[in-house]
């Protein structure tokens, strides 16, 4: 009796690390797992290029399940996210910042805020991104904070989402970025500003 | 120290087991589950849902993008015979038409900017013909993206989706 309670225990215990494991390593459980994540690694923006394919690992696709479910192959767009700035520190609601770039190695391309429920924050500021249209040809920049920016240009705004991160969505991606993203794209920046009850 | 042997492989086995099946579910259950909500919120089956604009009030997927429009459409090929009829309306712009398995699996996109496409899904097991696409699974979504970055644009695709179709022909 004793040696099958021993057994049930063990069983239990072994499933609980199995299930635990799993959902941790896919990114799914705690909630508040990072986005970013994958084999590519441009300044910081974390791709993985076999997003939506049966090519993707099952970390991967499970990942990607949760978070960025009906998510294109990468020949006809690729997505790389952003969870910390510059500096290294997460993105947060109580910081402003300024994202900067230069032209784009696709056919059309946006940076997108999400919280940490991969959900675009509850806001009505009508600023929830900024795309290749409204950015024009060449350099560019929009600041990102909770409120508009007193000098006007673009804004994302990051009111109600807390700790946040940035998809930057590339759709027509040119062969050089799917071949070799470290040489073909120029990353955008993400220089911190300011932080609220910072002098 | 012999007598845990046995525990020990049963642990390891368990650990194992739970891990490997936790990650092969994953995205089915999360897909299935979508699918739920989709349906608990008005997408329909073989057809194309007008769209609202995605907003934080309006979205139903993770990470939807504000500046497209997404037209969905749910499938179930499960009957026998059942294939469909998918049409995508001619954009000046941007647009896609994607196909997505129960396991999350993108599984074809066609790029029509500028053009109409139209094209059948046939069930599982098909053979394969000319204009049409096998599903690798009975059910899943279809999905069509516009690029639409602003109201006017979206009011425009909306229009223009009008045309689009999902259908039942088998």
């Amino acid at each position: 009796m004793r040696r099958a309670f021993v057994y049930l225990a063990v069983a239990a215990a072994g499933v609980a690390l199995g299930l635990g494991s799993a959902l941790w390593l896919a990114g799914l459980w705690p909630a508040a797992s990072k986005m970013a994540f994958g084999n590519v690694n441009v300044g910081g923006w974390r791709s993985d290029f076999t997003t939506g394919s049966e090519a993707a690992d099952p970390y991967t696709r499970a990942r990607v399940a949760r978070h960025g479910l009906l998510a294109l192959a990468k020949t006809e767009a690729v997505y790389f996210s952003r969870t910390d700035d510059d500096a290294g520190e997460p993105l947060r609601e109580a910081c402003s910042y300024r994202l900067s770039g230069g032209v784009m190695p696709a056919g059309w391309w946006s940076v997108t805020l999400y919280d940490a429920k991969s959900m675009l924050p509850a806001n009505t500021d009508d600023a929830l991104s900024v795309d290749a249209e409204q950015m024009g040809a060449g350099a560019w920049s929009a600041i990102i904070a909770p409120e508009r920016p007193a000098g006007g240009g673009a804004w994302i705004s990051s009111r109600g989402a807390g700790v946040f991160d940035l998809t930057l969505r590339l759709y027509m991606p040119k062969p050089a970025l799917l071949a070799q993203p470290d040489a073909a794209l120029v990353s955008p920046r993400i220089e911190r500003l300011s932080c609220e009850g910072e002098q | 120290m012999k007598r845990w042997i046995g525990p020990l492989a049963m642990f390891t086995i368990c650990a194992v087991t739970a891990h490997g099946l936790t990650l092969v579910q994953a995205p089915g259950f999360i897909m299935a589950r979508a699918m739920d909500a989709l349906d608990a919120r008005g997408v329909a089956l073989h057809a194309f849902t007008a769209p609202q604009r995605i907003t934080p009030q309006t979205q139903q997927v993770v990470r939807s993008s504000p500046d497209l429009y997404y037209a969905l459409c749910r499938y179930d090929l499960s009957g026998p015979g059942t294939s469909l009829s998918v049409t995508m309306a001619e954009w000046p712009g941007y647009q896609s038409l994607s196909f997505f398995d129960a396991r999350t699996d993108n599984f074809t996109t066609l790029r029509g900017t500028g053009r109409q496409i139209a094209v059948r899904l046939l069930p599982p097991g098909s053979s394969p013909q000319a204009g049409a696409i096998v599903s690798p699974s009975a059910k899943g979504v279809i999905l069509i993206r516009r690029l639409a970055p602003d109201s006017a644009r979206f009011a425009a695709a909306a229009k223009v989706g009008e045309g689009d179709a999902c259908r039942v022909i088998g």
